[in-house]
């Protein structure tokens, strides 16, 4: 999962009248919105962490499960927390108006609505949201390489071991860093080192899996990581990510230049440690100084304690 | 009582689904009297609310204003004539919708 575009916008519509549901398919759909329905509170609350929609229309005076209690739960759970909420109310007094803003909605439309006013303020609540999508994903990326930053790595590598670890799946981190970057930076300037950093990062995501998730991880830096791969297989995305950054070229002024990278490969089956954030990274860090030390632009492998040297081949991996 | 006709029968967006509330008129009107005629105000309110919701949404302001009316009734718990007076005038201003024509 990298950095993309948002699908069309959908929204969830939790009202126990049919006759509502059709009104506003009707009235949203030139908007060109997808309009889902549910008549029910809970089963709407499923909906929405299950399906995602960019805003919900929900009904203040629905059976069973009352709006303000479905709008509470939405917002305390954390896989609807940031969806905006609209409440439709048919009682236009003050008192559930101001309760159901308190509660976290964006607004209210009062039934029966207006169509123009209904469109009005259903899209200045997706634009909010748009914008707040937009700003989430910016305190994730990395300013210079449009890559996840550090702070997005640390949060995954956090969730995607906890996934590992409850499904017995493999989690492979790969650490990788340019080499002489500070010569580069001497040599030709910082802005140059800039654009070296770019290529790098460009040619990281170009050749990653879309499963992958590519990172820069501080400086000269890079980290990705690899749900639902082993070792071996983490060493294969390795070697072609190794080869890529040696075939890139750079022009500086009159000379092209070019640079490698060195990686270092760890996964959770081959951890002598404990299964941590911290154990899994510093294996993989451990792997990277050995690539450093046997003389930069290769790949080792942590395994169990010890570290290998990738041949690109799968023998050097003994069998499995 | 004079026809009335929704306000958004021109709109094509919204022809369809005037039709199909439209059409559905008369099964609602027979729940009101059935539950006005069972003494069930819980269910006439409930239906008098979502009728207050939808009336004008579809081009029947006037629905909506009666619905209210009704609702209003029954939340405030006012006498038996005033319920009944209230649910018949409603009905007699379904009865009078006109389902607009397919186009």
């Amino acid at each position: 999962m990298n950095p993309e575009v948002p699908n069309p916008n959908r929204v969830l519509v939790i009202d126990d009248s049919e006759s509502i549901h059709k009104l506003v398919v009707a009235r949203l759909r030139p908007e060109g919105l997808e309009v889902l329905g549910e008549v029910d509170g809970e089963r709407g609350i499923e909906r929405a962490i299950a399906d995602q929609p960019d805003l919900i229309l929900l009904d203040i005076g629905l059976p069973n499960v009352d709006g303000f209690e479905v709008c509470r739960r939405l917002k305390e759970h954390p896989a609807t927390r940031s969806i905006p909420v609209i409440f439709l109310t048919g009682t236009a007094d003050t008192e559930s108006k101001v309760r159901g803003l308190d509660l976290g909605a964006v607004d209210y439309v009062t039934k029966p609505f207006d169509q123009v006013e209904l469109r009005a303020r259903v899209r200045a609540a997706l634009r909010a949201k748009r914008l707040q999508d937009i700003l989430e994903q910016q305190s994730h990326l990395d300013g210079l390489t449009g890559l996840w930053n550090r702070r997005y790595l640390d949060q995954r590598l956090e969730s995607e071991l906890n996934v590992a670890r409850r499904y017995g799946r493999p989690l492979s981190v790969v650490l990788v860093d340019v080499d002489h970057f500070k010569r580069v930076n001497d040599d030709f300037g910082h802005l140059f080192g800039d654009i070296v950093l770019q290529g790098i990062a460009e040619g990281l995501r170009a050749y990653a899996r879309r499963s992958d998730i590519v990172a820069r991880y501080g400086g000269e830096e890079f980290a990705i990581l690899l749900t639902d791969t082993n070792l071996r297989a983490a060493m294969y995305v390795s070697e072609r990510l190794r080869s890529s950054a040696e075939s890139r070229h750079f022009e500086a002024r009159t000379e092209i230049v070019s640079v490698t990278a060195s990686f270092g490969v760890a996964c959770t089956e081959d951890l002598a440690a404990e299964l941590t954030p911290e154990a899994l990274v510093k294996a993989a860090d451990l792997a990277l100084y050995a690539s450093k030390d046997s003389g930069r632009n290769c790949v080792h492998l942590y395994r169990s304690g010890e570290l290998i040297l990738s041949t690109g081949n799968p023998l050097a991996l003994g069998s499995e | 009582m004079d026809p009335i006709r929704s306000v958004y029968e021109d709109d094509p967006d919204m022809l369809e689904i005037v039709r199909e509330f439209a059409v559905e008129l008369p099964a609602r009107i027979a729940k009101l009297e059935a539950h006005l005629a069972a003494g069930a105000l819980r269910d006439l309110q409930t239906l008098a609310h979502q009728l207050k919701g939808a009336g004008g949404g579809y081009g029947f302001p006037q629905i909506t204003e009666l619905a209210a009316s009704l609702e209003q009734a029954l939340k405030s718990g006012a006498d038996a004539p005033v319920v009944k007076d209230r649910t018949r005038s409603l009905c007699e201003l379904l009865r009078a919708v006109v389902v607009p024509e397919a186009r």
